[in-house]
C-alpha cells in the first residue's frame, strides 16, 4: 500500500466514524416513507386472511372455554395474532419466487418483517384486550387479566424476532409455533388447576412488572434488529 | 471493482468453496463449472444472500456486509429459479419491483417503460405473465435486475431452459448491458459464454482452477484436440470428446496429450473441448 492509498484508507475511515448511525425511530420512519405500507405488507394478503379467519376460529372457541379455565385460555389464545401472521405471512414468503430478489434489494425481508411485527404487535396489544375483556369474571378482572395476557403476548413478540433472526431454515419459524402452541396446549392440560390458580393468583405489581419488562425487551430487540448488520442465511 | 479475497464457504462440515481469489471489474465474467461445483455458492455469496464462513467479499475496498444496503442498491440479481406473478403484467411487476427496491414511483414507473422496451417486451407489457414463454419470463427477470441500474449485475444459470433462439436473443440482450458495469453469469452451457465473456472462471473441487479469456483458456489445448474417423487406430491415451455424424462416418472428436497428428487432424480447441477436458473425472 502506497502513502496515497493509506491516506484514502485513513480518510475513509475517519469519515465514517464521524457518521452518527441513525435510531432505530428514524430507521423506521425512513423505512416506512421509502417502501410505504402497502409495500411492506404486498404479497401477504391471502395469507393475513387465512390467518384472521384461524383466529376468528380460536377466538369462538375460547368464548366456549368453561370459566373456570378463563385465564389459561386468555393467556394462551392472546399471542396467536403473531404467531399466526408471522406464520402464514413469513412461511408463505419464503416459500415464494421472489425470496431471494427481496432479500437482495435495499431492505431485507428480514428488515421488513421487523416493521410488520411493530404492526402485529399494535393489534395483537388490542386483540389482547379483547381476549381480556371476554376473559374477565366477577372474580378476575380485566385489569388483572390484561396484564398477564400482554405478557404472553410480549415473550411470544420476543421470541420471534429472536427465531426470525436467527433461524437459517425456512421451516425454522414453524418449528417454533408448534413448539409455542404445544406449550400452550400442555401447560393448562399437564398443571390443570394449579396453572389456573398460579394465573389467577398473580400478584397484580408481579404481572403488570411483567409487562412492563416485556415491553422494555421488545422496543430494545426491534430497535437493536434495525440497527445491526445481520449476516442472514437462506441457502 | 469487486474483490474475493481467500473466500472459504462452509455448510457445517461440508466445504462449498475454498480459498477463492478473484476480481471483477467492467465485463461479463462467466462462471463455469458442472453442476454442484459451487457455482450457487459462489454467486450468492455475491450477491449477500449467504456470507463467507472465511475471506472476505470487497467494494472498492469496502467489505459487502459493513456497505449492507449501500452494496444491495448497486446489484441486480435474477436466480436461477425466477418466480413472478402469473396474475401481473410485465408493467405492473416491475413498477413492483421498484417500489421494492425503494425508487420513488415516478422513476420506477419511467424505469419500468424503458426497461420493458430495452428487454423487447414493449407489445406485451400490458399481458398477463401466465402465457409468457420462459424466454420472455427471463426478460423480465433481466429487466427486474436492472431496475436499479446495478453497477453488478448477476445472474445464476438465466438461460437454462430457454431455446436456442431465446438463448442467442438473451445473450445479446447480456452483452449490450454489459458495457458499462460488471455482469457475473453462471452456467454450465458453454456455448452461452463463447461469445460475450470476457473472463471465463473455471471452479474445480471447490477451488478456483482459472479466471482468463476464452481465447486463452482454448490455447491450453492448442494442439491436443484431434478428429478422426477411425478412432480404433488411436493407440495413444486419448479422451473422447463429442462424435458426429459425417457423410455416414463416425467422426471423433478428441484430446490426447501425445502426439496423433500422424493418425488425426489437429483441430482447434474450442471452450467445450475444455470443459471436457478439465472436468472428465466429474460425474454428471
Amino acid at each position: 500500500m502506497n502513502e496515497r492509498e493509506k491516506n484514502a484508507s485513513i480518510d475513509r475511515i475517519l469519515a465514517r466514524g464521524l457518521v452518527k448511525p441513525s435510531s432505530a425511530g428514524k430507521r423506521i420512519s425512513v423505512m416506512l416513507r421509502e417502501l410505504g405500507l402497502r409495500f411492506i405488507f404486498w404479497d401477504t394478503g391471502y395469507s393475513l386472511f387465512f390467518a384472521g379467519l384461524t383466529l376468528a376460529c380460536v377466538f369462538a372457541l375460547f368464548m366456549l372455554a368453561p370459566e373456570s379455565y378463563r385465564a389459561s385460555a386468555s393467556v394462551a389464545v392472546s399471542p396467536l395474532l403473531i404467531l399466526l401472521a408471522v406464520l402464514f405471512a413469513g412461511t408463505s414468503e419464503r416459500l415464494g419466487g421472489l425470496y431471494e430478489i427481496k432479500q437482495t434489494c435495499r431492505y431485507t425481508i428480514g428488515q421488513i418483517a421487523v416493521l410488520r411485527m411493530i404492526c402485529y404487535s399494535v393489534l395483537g396489544a388490542a386483540f389482547t384486550a379483547a381476549v381480556a375483556f371476554a376473559g374477565a369474571d366477577g372474580e378476575l378482572g380485566f385489569a388483572a387479566l390484561f396484564p398477564l395476557c400482554l405478557s404472553a403476548l410480549l415473550i411470544c413478540a420476543i421470541l420471534s424476532l429472536s427465531v426470525l433472526q436467527r433461524a437459517g431454515s425456512r421451516w425454522g419459524y414453524a418449528a417454533f409455533s408448534a413448539v409455542w402452541l404445544f406449550a400452550s396446549v400442555a401447560l393448562p392440560f399437564g398443571l390443570g388447576d394449579k396453572w389456573e390458580h398460579l394465573l389467577r393468583g398473580m400478584p397484580l405489581a408481579f404481572s403488570i412488572g411483567f409487562a412492563a419488562a416485556g415491553a422494555a425487551l421488545f422496543v430494545w430487540q426491534i430497535s437493536k434488529m434495525l440497527r445491526e448488520v445481520n449476516p442472514h442465511v437462506i441457502a | 471493482m469487486l474483490s474475493l479475497n481467500r473466500v472459504t464457504k462452509q455448510y457445517g462440515s461440508f466445504t462449498a468453496l475454498e480459498q477463492i481469489d478473484l476480481e471483477f471489474s467492467r465485463g461479463v465474467y462467466a462462471l463455469l463449472a458442472p453442476n454442484g461445483a459451487g457455482k450457487t455458492t459462489l454467486i450468492k455469496m455475491l450477491s449477500t444472500l449467504i456470507f463467507p464462513t472465511k475471506g472476505e467479499i470487497l467494494w472498492n475496498g469496502d467489505d459487502i456486509i459493513g456497505l449492507d444496503a449501500a452494496y444491495r442498491d448497486m446489484i441486480g440479481y435474477l436466480p436461477q429459479d425466477f418466480g413472478y406473478y402469473r396474475n401481473h403484467t410485465p408493467r405492473e411487476f416491475l413498477r413492483y419491483m421498484a417500489a421494492v427496491k425503494c425508487l420513488k414511483r415516478d422513476r420506477g414507473a419511467r424505469r419500468a417503460d424503458e426497461l420493458i422496451d430495452l428487454v423487447g417486451l414493449s407489445d406485451v407489457r400490458n399481458k398477463k405473465m401466465r402465457k409468457f414463454s420462459g424466454g420472455m419470463i427471463q426478460r423480465v427477470g433481466i429487466a427486474q435486475a436492472m431496475l436499479n441500474d446495478p453497477q453488478i449485475l448477476i445472474l445464476d444459470e438465466p438461460t437454462a431452459g430457454l431455446d436456442p433462439k431465446e438463448r442467442v436473443r438473451f445473450r445479446n440482450l447480456i452483452s449490450s448491458l454489459s458495457k458499462d458495469r460488471i455482469v457475473i453469469l453462471s452456467t454450465h452451457i458453454v456455448s452461452d459464454i463463447e461469445t460475450i465473456a470476457s473472463s471465463v472462471i473455471l471452479l474445480k473441487d471447490r477451488r478456483l482452477l482459472t479466471q482468463d479469456s476464452p481465447a486463452a483458456i482454448c490455447g491450453t489445448l492448442d494442439g491436443n484436440v484431434y478428429e478422426t474417423d477411425d478412432i480404433e487406430a488411436i493407440k495413444a491415451p486419448h479422451l473422447v470428446l463429442t462424435e458426429r455424424q459425417e457423410n455416414g462416418r463416425t467422426v471423433t472428436r478428441f484430446a490426447s496429450e501425445r502426439d496423433c497428428a500422424s493418425a488425426a487432424r489437429v483441430v482447434n480447441p474450442n471452450l467445450e473441448d475444455v470443459f471436457l477436458y478439465v472436468y472428465r473425472d466429474e460425474e454428471r
